[in-house]
């Protein structure tokens, strides 16, 4: 829903992307260039003088044509290709952040991990990086196959159920890059998005350590309420007794930028009519609508979500 | 070589005859070909009748499943749009790329053949003509019942290659995908069929003389399309039916929870997907040959260049299934490999494109219907190729992959490559089958139309995919200008309609079909196709010294319809055609060919409603239907195998030709090893899902059953081999009682039983079940195989014992005998293999 | 699209100068009121948590209690609490200027009926 590159594949944004978009301008050039030739050779062949006609019109034009150009050709791009396929899939130093992010129908849970590879902060649809630094992706998959693709940053990459994928992808500097589950998933496939936000190297860490931070409760109708009605047993905020893990981890949903998957902006209207009923909005997905609810207990929950920062 | 069957070149010399035929002689050709009429249709078995049911099925799917395509285009020319629910779109894209894909592509490429071939190659018939009519009937039944799940709700919504875990039962719990599974699961049946009936066609039905150098372009590419389709459709057919006992019965093939894989479905599918696009251009690129040939009044330059493009496309086609899994995360190794197969793999497609341009350099082309639409398909190849080989580079691959900029890709390569080399052919070839050619004028606009259209759609869609549009998706959100190109693409799919609407309205003011008073050769074309036919095809079966025939022998055409050549009436008084050794095309011996038969239409009938029934889980009728499919096709094989009362025939100028033949050079013979060798695939697939699953979820393995059990499995798989070749050597000797080959067969059958029983036994002893893992899904599912294979052979036997007491089974050899002898033999080979492989491997 | 207001139902008037039904369009879109209302012309999301806004310029009140004008709903759709305590639709974050595009746009958007 922000407001990007138009041709996010010929606009890349770090240096995984633009490698590819490399390659890309190479390949359109190619390709542009053979089918310029053959336009070219069948105009002879038809419509050409008599001379350029019998240059034609034998089996060197097959030889050359049809076996030794392409053979060249596509040698070197071949060799092009699989070394940078090899680049792509470096090994990125020991230290390099890491985040899990499992793809589920039809939003993405994302955990940070520490050293140790434990989840100190769990969020959904949405991945902070800092900008000039490579971050190491883990994808899995809690169901069927998706994929994980912001085009800006890097190619894409499946989740498959049983496996996991692991994918550098790096920002140059701070921005806003979106995308979109790439692997038909069934359903509201079509309405599964993701964000990356990168910062200044400095704001991250900032917001890092005020997330990680311990936080008082908010207390409040809203907070009771959410027990009550039992968000809680399929959402989790951290340092409440909500610790169910169906959904999305509801923890910082107060600074995300949409709502849904990237399909609504995230204000106070916005996450009443979700939780009011998520089903006319993102048909099939699985979070029940919650029509009992009286809109004076639907704007309590949501002011208390609109807490959780 | 000088000769290949002994057959004395010499005899050639004596036609064309000069003697005048004798009287009637045409007369009662005519009268024993003689075509049935109103409700009888529906019995026909001739390739003139069921080619041209056969094309216009597979028009008639192509039109459905693009009116599907333009309801898609309206709901995506605007953001947002709620033209279509959510549910629906994902039924209509899913139904879309199957029908296209299974229900048009194929068979109409395969359709084609069935009109064209016996025609090219001057036979009077396909070889197996009822196994066409039963083919053609199962699946235009079939197809037609698949397609009404849509209007019901129940369409397949998992995208046409169906991948799970969202196809498993846990996401699709529905019968839906059950559908897919089961009704394109029995299509696959007919695509065998047709494509054994193409390779003993091309290989033994050829015109004598007509050597492997002599025989046209088209034949070389149908002969590869027949031995591509028995090597990759038995990886989808096993996939469908791993998919079916895991839904159906929950065994794990693709649950990573307990010892399964999701990627296995992808090897699986995709080891038959990428051959199965190279199925759809081959045989088309082989009639742009043929065309680009005629048209530009020119033999072909290039020939062999192209019979080896040919051969090379069909070969490398088979190393490049995983460029359609780069995303998944393979190991570099292996992208590295299929990245450069897939590069490979292009370069046949380019000697074909060159040689093209060189032969319409050479010769003068005309500006017609036709040729426009083979220009205008060359073109858009090539774009498709061109987009093909960037995406064989994976790290663009990478981007490119399940957006639209693939969608672009493979509907360049699929329109250009097949669909206009569909058209114009039917420019091209209607005069062959029809009282009045197509109209040129409504041709050209047609194509027009039809070209902008194409590239107005697609042309976009390569922005959108850059443009990070993912496909698949029933909708998308505004912002990103998604809405212009998708705008300009809806548009696009509404002209190229429009030029399909206008060959339709060409067709049904221009076309009336007919097999003697076609409209003749009016292109001019060199190929035996063009000789005057009736249903017959041609009077008389001439003798071939080049590669195009009608224009080395201007007065060929006339010397064939005066009966100057062989067979210029029936010798027998039934139908019949010659069949010839395969790479000399010497005469061996008269085929008699069946005339109208209904049992084909039944068994395809009740095979269509034994899955349709079982899809919508009516176990009762289902399992009559099956039954009854079974009892019609025994009663059609009752009708085979029988001797006429003249040993030998004068088949033209005093060469005379035996009407009876057993062994490895009879067209059943071949018939019977090339369905061994689609058993064997399947096999072969299904041994790969086991070691596959072994190597990537070992952990789920416990020990195998004792390898000790072999000492009783093995011996009774050989006793059933050796007493069915016995039953064989039994009949050839004198001395044998008559029942003697059908009892020693029956005990054959009996041992089977005995080995795949034991082995069964075992496994049950050893704890396994097939819920239980990888290890138990794919190990009974190998034990099923044989179950199969054993229960054919246990009908086979009964068939024999049935014909023995008819004294049918007559020495010193039988047809009927051998062929099921080496049924049992290829089973007990398998069983065997089973048996040892599967406790190869464990914890 | 701005003269449709003209046509005004018996007594009102609904036509606001220098408010943009267009930019209205796209401010809804911006701050997501299809999360709760299905509001003509706008075609996803439909919400249904809260009440249907077609024919919405026929309506004599706004939540059943306040007069249908346009500087009215211009202060609501933007500060429903402030405007009409007690009211279960709640503050949005518009701009004054978005809030009276969004006024525009329901009307002109019902009229055009």
């Amino acid at each position: 829903m922000s407001g990007d590159s138009l041709i996010p594949v010929l606009t890349p944004a770090g240096p995984y992307a633009g490698s590819i978009t490399m390659l890309a301008w190479l390949l359109i050039a190619m390709a542009t260039a053979v089918l310029a030739i053959v336009i070219a050779a069948l105009w002879i062949a038809f419509a050409g003088s008599d001379r350029l006609k019998s240059r034609l019109g034998g089996s060197r034009t097959i030889w050359i044509g049809g076996i030794g150009v392409p053979v060249v050709i596509l040698t070197v791009l071949l060799v092009y290709g699989l070394s940078l396929t090899r680049n792509l899939t470096a090994p990125v130093p020991a230290e390099t952040m890491r985040v899990r992010i499992t793809g589920e129908m039809w939003w993405w849970r994302v955990a940070y991990l520490d050293e140790t590879g434990q989840a100190f902060m769990i969020d959904a649809n949405e991945l902070h990086i800092p900008a000039g630094r490579p971050v190491l992706l883990e994808l899995e998959s809690n169901d069927v196959i998706h994929s994980f693709w912001v085009p800006q940053l890097s190619g894409k990459l499946d989740m498959v159920p049983g496996r996991r994928n692991t994918m550098p992808i790096q920002a140059d500097a701070p921005g806003v890059f979106s995308g979109q589950c790439a692997e038909y998933c069934g359903g509201p496939h079509a309405l599964m998005g993701f964000v990356v936000i990168a910062h200044e190297p400095a704001d991250f860490d900032r917001m890092m350590t005020e997330r990680r931070a311990s936080r008082t409760p908010v207390l409040g109708t809203g907070a009771e309420l959410f027990q009550r009605t039992g968000c809680a047993a399929c959402h989790r905020i951290a340092g409440t007794k909500a610790n169910g893990t169906a959904g999305p981890d509801l923890t910082h949903v107060g600074t995300r930028r949409s709502l849904g998957a990237g399909i609504l902006p995230n204000n106070r209207g916005t996450l009443m009519g979700w939780i009011g009923d998520s089903q006319a909005i993102k048909p099939g997905n699985r979070m029940p609508p919650y029509k009992m609810l009286s809109a004076a207990e639907l704007e309590a929950i949501a002011s208390y979500l609109e807490a959780q920062r | 070589m000088r000769t290949e069957t002994g057959f004395d070149h010499s005899l050639y010399d004596r036609f064309p005859t000069s003697d005048p035929r004798p009287e009637g002689e045409l007369e009662e050709l005519e009268r024993i070909w003689c075509a049935p009429k109103g409700w009888q249709l529906l019995t026909a078995v001739n390739n003139n009748y069921i080619g041209i049911f056969y094309v216009g099925a597979a028009f008639l799917f192509f039109l459905l499943a693009g009116i599907l395509a333009l309801v898609m285009r309206v709901q995506l020319a605007l953001p947002l749009q709620g033209i279509l629910p959510q549910e629906t779109y994902n039924q209509f894209f899913t139904m879309h790329g199957t029908v296209m894909m299974f229900l048009f592509a194929v068979p109409m490429v395969e359709a084609i053949g069935v009109l064209l071939l016996p025609q090219m190659l001057a036979a009077r018939d396909l070889p197996f003509p009822r196994l066409s009519a039963y083919a053609f009937w199962a699946y235009f039944v079939g197809g037609l019942c698949f397609f009404a799940s849509l209007f019901f709700g129940l369409a397949p919504d998992g995208g046409w290659f169906m991948y799970p875990p969202y196809t498993s039962l846990t996401y699709s719990p529905g019968i839906n995908a059950d559908f897919w599974l089961l009704g394109i699961g029995f299509i696959e049946i007919s695509a065998i069929a047709g494509a054994i009936e193409i390779i003993v066609g091309v290989l033994r039905t050829r015109a004598p003389g007509m050597t492997l150098d002599k025989m046209p372009v088209y034949a070389w590419a149908m002969l590869v399309l027949g031995v591509m389709i028995i090597i990759a459709f038995p990886s989808v057919i096993l996939g469908t039916l791993l998919l079916e006992l895991e839904r159906a019965f929950n065994w794990p093939f693709f649950d990573p929870t307990r010892g399964g894989d999701a990627l296995l479905w992808q090897h699986l599918f995709w080891f038959f997907g990428h051959p199965e696009v190279y199925i759809i251009f081959l045989p088309a690129s082989g009639l742009v040959s043929m065309m680009v040939a005629a048209m530009a009044r020119t033999p072909l330059v290039g020939h062999n260049l192209i019979v080896l493009a040919f051969l090379a496309t069909g070969f490398i086609s088979f190393g490049v299934w995983a460029h359609h899994m780069f995303t998944t995360g393979l190991p570099n190794l292996s992208i590295g490999f299929f990245s450069a197969a897939s590069m490979a793999v292009s370069v046949p497609a380019g000697i074909q494109i060159f040689s093209w341009i060189a032969t319409f350099a050479v010769g003068r082309p005309r500006f017609n219907a036709p040729t426009l639409f083979l220009l205008g398909g060359i073109v858009t190849f090539v774009v498709g190729g061109l987009t093909g080989v960037m995406v064989a580079m994976v790290p663009f691959d990478w981007q490119a992959h399940d957006s639209y900029f693939i969608v672009a890709h493979l509907h360049y390569v699929l329109l250009g490559g097949m669909v206009f080399p569909m058209f114009a052919a039917f420019y091209y070839w209607t005069p062959m089958t029809s009282r009045h050619p197509l109209s040129e004028r409504l041709g050209k606009w047609a194509f027009w139309l039809m070209f902008a259209g194409m590239q107005v759609t697609f042309w976009p869609m390569h922005l959108t995919g850059l443009m990070g549009m993912p496909r698949r998706v029933y909708t998308y959100l505004p912002g990103r200008e998604w809405e212009v190109t998708n705008m300009i693409s809806s548009v696009g799919a509404f002209m190229l309609a429009a030029g399909v609407l206008l060959f339709l309205i060409d067709v049904a003011r221009s076309f009336r079909f007919t097999t003697d008073h076609d409209a003749g050769n009016i292109y001019d074309g060199g190929t035996l196709e063009w000789l005057p036919t009736g249903l017959y095809s041609a009077r008389s079966i001439p003798v071939v010294k080049s590669r195009e025939p009608l224009w080395e022998d201007p007065g060929l055409a006339e010397d064939v319809k005066a009966g100057r050549y062989l067979l210029p009436g029936s010798a027998t008084g039934l139908r019949e055609t010659i069949v010839t050794s395969p790479l000399l095309a010497e005469p061996q011996y008269l085929q008699i060919m069946p005339g109208p038969s209904v049992w084909p239409f039944l068994a395809a009938i009740f095979t269509a409603g034994f899955f349709i029934l079982l899809t919508i889980q009516a176990y009762t009728p289902s399992f009559t239907c099956g039954v009854l499919a079974v009892v019609c096709v025994l009663r059609w094989l009752w009708d085979t195998d029988r001797r006429v009362k003249e040993v030998t025939v004068d088949a033209g100028a005093g060469v005379r030709l035996p009407t009876y033949v057993t062994g490895p050079s009879t067209h059943g013979w071949w018939a019977m090893i090339i369905l061994l060798i689609v058993v064997g695939m399947i096999f072969v697939m299904a041994l790969f899902s086991f070691f596959y699953l072994f190597g990537v979820q070992s952990q789920f393995w416990q020990a195998p059953a004792p390898a000790g059990h072999l000492a009783i499995i093995l011996p009774a798989y050989l006793a059933a081999a050796g007493l069915a070749l016995l039953s064989r050597r039994m009949l050839a000797r004198e001395k044998t009682e008559h029942w003697t080959p059908g009892v020693l067969y029956l005990c054959a059958a009996a041992a089977l039983a005995a080995g795949v029983g034991a082995d069964m036994w075992s496994w049950i002893g050893s704890g396994l079940v097939p819920e239980a893992s990888g290890q138990g899904a794919t190990v009974y599912a190998l034990l099923s195989l044989e179950v199969l294979l054993v229960g054919v052979g246990v009908l086979m036997a009964c068939y024999l014992c049935a014909r023995n007491s008819r004294g049918m089974i007559v020495r010193p050899r039988n047809n009927s005998l051998d062929l099921c002898v080496l049924w049992v033999v290829y089973a007990a080979a398998q069983g065997s293999m089973t048996g040892v492989l599967t406790r190869l491997v464990g914890a | 699209m701005l003269t449709a207001g003209c046509e005004a139902s018996p007594g009102k008037s609904q036509h606001m100068a220098q408010a943009d039904a267009v930019r209205g369009k796209l401010a809804i879109e911006r701050a997501g009121c299809g999360a709760c209302h299905d509001i003509p012309g706008i075609r996803w999301p439909k919400g249904q948590a809260g009440p249907s806004l077609q024919g919405f310029g026929d309506q004599g009140m706004i939540a059943g209690r306040l007069p249908n004008r346009p500087d009215l709903l211009a202060a609501y759709v933007r500060n429903a609490p402030a405007t009409l305590p007690g009211t279960t639709m709640p503050r949005m974050p518009l701009t004054p200027a978005e809030a009276r595009d969004i006024a525009a746009y329901l009307y002109a958007a019902s009229a055009r009926r």
